[in-house]
């Protein structure tokens, strides 16, 4: 029993260390920062004075409309971003899931490689793309008789939608392939002998067989819309365009700390977004526990023998 | 974007880790000061053209100081970032380069030092006043100004004279010449509305003899509806409307591209704007020509666009070293010709003794052999001296910017950007503590 404590604490420290000082530390600076405020009298030009306010800094973050319309612009980007990626993903992986062997390997590997660019260079890329004298794509489109202009008001949320589905669609539509692949065979040759077709095996017996994963991407993906930044900045710096520089509520707590110097509403917008992350996190930890506890039952009889042969061995 | 646990984890921290361990980090500044002996060292933050030929040749000819140079995104683009929190840090460079419209909110945020006892009374009177005026605030010297940065109009001669194009002097002749442009050549304009840079408008608005931030007895008098600012508004958004000039971003490669296929023939800019038409289209030479800004009354006006200014910040325990160095930079020959004959800037120093060392410096063969710097030096006169900036530009400027790129035909207008500006400079303005009217 005593070995076993120490191994749990050698084991435990170094993450505990690090979780202190990268994550609990810097929460509680942030907290401590969104308390005060810096004030000043006269014109200006006397200095600063740092005072202790409360929640004032929490109240002017949720009073002011530009912090709030950032998670409104937060809910449309997942209204519109999360089906399309969600059909996109698993439409590609039920095709992949049909193919040949050989071209399987290559367009999964095709698929995946926009992922590899980190988000900071697709964004540039894509800039560049939307830009309407320099790019082959708006000069087709408009050859086409399709006039879009991406950086206009119109614009500005499915151009980063179609930045993020570039990035992730192939990282998901591997997620889904895997699921795919991980269906028991007997399942589908049962089906095809019952008569069905590829159509009716996709959807009456694949896609509801990965609903667990189509969850888990889709709360996943929520999550982590809250933290959209680099590519709407990316599109807000330097491309005249409808994106704002508090587009997000992370560009907000950015520009209100680095362009208008006020760290104490940036720390207090970064605890709001901290406490939506958490909240989200909770209840998708919650959810997808349920759903796994659920999907284990099932299977569970078919382990059985396995889990006893290799007892039975050791 | 991604939803990785790892990261989603990391969504807790944020932005708070990064404020949080950027503001944590800080040094304690300067230690050579304890050193008793020898060169005493600074570092010098910039991105002015040529900053570093000038840092160069101070090191060469000096041996009690020496500068550490070290380039930062220009202020907007993210060296006023760098700045404020290596100054939150505590591990800030001894001297910066701060634009002028900038220098408010530096001061008021507590992130430099009064440099009125090195930079005297006597060094101040050898340069542009209306510059001196910009940099003394709340009664004390906060900077050394080097350039003043007159607006100054760039155009294509060789496409003027082929489309028979007048060279506009007031903006009435502006919006004719841009018809004319328009209808020679359906996809050439005369020029370019910035969306991303409200600083070329609010140079327009100066002009025309706005003054947005007044300060009178301890309160701020913000007024963006007056009637020169509605007249640039105007006539601005008239232009916009009947698509007579481009908008793109500045210095996008948008904006480029369009410079060099000559479907923009022209650029409102200023002074310093000579040196980067140069360096960005080297293939054009000989093909560009200068004339003053546009005014109102046909008589010479300028607003200020951009300019630099030198400032110490807080911590700096170098402030005469530092401020000795910027001098040097600013008032002293050697100083605006290593900058000049950089064949990068084509600044215009605010010292009057030294624009014949520039102009001597700057090699003019770009521009036909026209004598810009007597074009430069007409219109630097000719700055209104009644503009001054507030304390929170960057409230202000970025909200105006984000409501540029908001502009659609029909919908919200330059007005309307405007508007916001207003309202979110006094909402800053009042946040802080500050008596605010407007």
């Amino acid at each position: 029993m005593k070995a076993r404590t120490r191994a749990a604490t050698i084991l435990l420290t170094p993450f505990f260390l690090l979780f202190t000082a990268v994550m609990v530390v810097p929460i509680g600076y942030a907290v401590w920062l969104s308390l005060f405020t810096e004030k000043q009298s006269g014109l200006g030009f006397g200095g600063t004075e740092t005072v202790f306010t409360g929640l004032d800094n929490y109240t002017a973050a949720l009073g002011d409309r530009a912090f709030r319309e950032g998670f409104g612009v937060l809910l449309g980007y997942c209204l519109l971003y999360i089906p399309l990626l969600l059909a996109g993903a698993l439409g590609l992986a039920l095709l992949l899931d049909s193919a040949l062997a050989r071209a399987r390997r290559f367009f999964q590997l095709a698929l995946f490689l926009p992922h590899a660019v980190p988000g900071i260079i697709a964004a540039l890329i894509w800039v560049y793309l939307y830009t309407p004298q320099l790019s082959p794509v708006v000069q087709a489109m408009e050859a086409g008789g399709i006039g879009f202009d991406f950086f206009s008001p119109e614009g500005a949320l499915p151009s980063v939608v179609n930045i993020a589905l570039w990035e992730w669609l192939g990282y998901n539509m591997v997620i889904f392939y895997a699921a795919l692949q991980a269906i028991d065979r007997s399942v589908l040759e049962a089906a095809t002998v019952d008569g069905a077709g590829a159509w009716r095996i996709a959807f009456s017996v694949k896609i509801p067989l990965v609903k667990a994963s189509l969850a888990m991407v889709g709360l996943f993906t929520i999550i982590g819309s809250l933290q959209l930044f680099t590519e709407p900045l990316i599109l807000n710096k330097g491309t005249g365009s409808a994106v704002t520089s508090t587009w997000t509520p992370n560009m907000y707590a950015y520009t209100a700390a680095f362009d208008r110097n006020d760290y104490g509403l940036a720390a207090a917008a970064s605890v709001l977004l901290a406490l939506t992350a958490a909240l989200l996190s909770f209840a998708v930890t919650r959810l997808t526990g349920r759903r796994k506890a659920g999907t284990a039952r099932k299977p569970a009889p078919a382990r059985k023998p396995v889990t006893a042969r290799k007892e039975r061995t050791a | 974007m991604t939803r990785s646990w790892s990261r989603t984890s990391r969504v807790i921290a944020g932005t708070a880790t990064a404020l949080a361990v950027l503001t944590a980090c800080g040094g304690s500044g300067d230690d050579t000061a304890n050193k008793p002996s020898g060169p005493v060292t600074i570092t010098f933050w910039g991105w002015a053209k040529g900053s570093k030929d000038v840092v160069d040749a101070f090191n060469a000819s000096h041996t009690d100081i020496q500068v550490k140079f070290e380039e930062i995104p220009s202020g907007t683009a993210g060296g006023y970032a760098k700045i404020s929190n290596a100054v939150k840090a505590g591990n800030a460079p001894d001297l910066v380069s701060i634009e002028y419209s900038s220098l408010p909110e530096f001061v008021s945020s507590g992130a430099l030092q009064d440099i009125g006892g090195e930079f005297t009374e006597a060094d101040r009177a050898k340069l542009l006043p209306q510059t001196v005026e910009l940099t003394t605030l709340g009664g004390k010297s906060w900077a050394v100004p080097f350039d003043a940065a007159p607006q100054a109009f760039f155009y294509r001669k060789d496409l003027f004279a082929k489309y028979k194009v007048q060279v506009p002097t007031t903006w009435d002749e502006f919006r004719k010449a841009a018809e004319q442009v328009k209808k020679a050549d359906a996809k050439a304009r005369i020029g370019t509305f910035f969306p991303d840079d409200p600083t070329t408008f609010e140079a327009m608005a100066w002009q025309a003899g706005a003054q947005w931030f007044k300060a009178e007895n301890d309160t701020w008098k913000i007024d963006t509806t007056d009637a020169a600012t509605t007249k640039v508004t105007d006539y601005w958004q008239g232009l916009l409307d009947a698509g007579l000039v481009h908008k793109n971003a500045s210095f996008s490669p948008e904006w480029t591209g369009s410079l060099k296929n000559g479907t923009t023939i022209g650029y409102l800019g200023a002074s310093w704007g000579a040196g980067v038409l140069k360096g960005t289209l080297p293939e054009q030479n000989g093909k560009w020509a200068v004339a003053p800004m546009p005014s109102w009354d046909g008589k010479p006006a300028s607003g200020m666009l951009g300019g630099t200014s030198f400032a110490v910040t807080k911590d700096s325990k170098q402030k005469a070293a530092a401020v000795t160095f910027a001098e040097w930079m600013s008032t002293t020959e050697d100083g605006v010709k290593a900058r000049i004959a950089s064949g990068t800037s084509s600044a215009f120093p605010a010292a009057a003794a030294l624009r014949p060392v520039a102009k001597k410096a700057f090699d003019a063969r770009y521009y036909g052999g026209q004598d810009i710097y007597a074009l430069f030096e007409a219109a630097g006169a000719s700055i209104s001296p009644n503009w001054a900036w507030g304390p929170t530009t960057g409230t202000t400027n970025t909200t105006i910017k984000d409501n540029f790129g908001k502009i659609t035909q029909g919908g919200p207008g330059i007005a309307d950007a405007v508007k916001a500006g207003h309202d979110a400079t006094v909402a800053e303005l009042t946040k802080r503590g500050l008596k605010v009217e407007g």
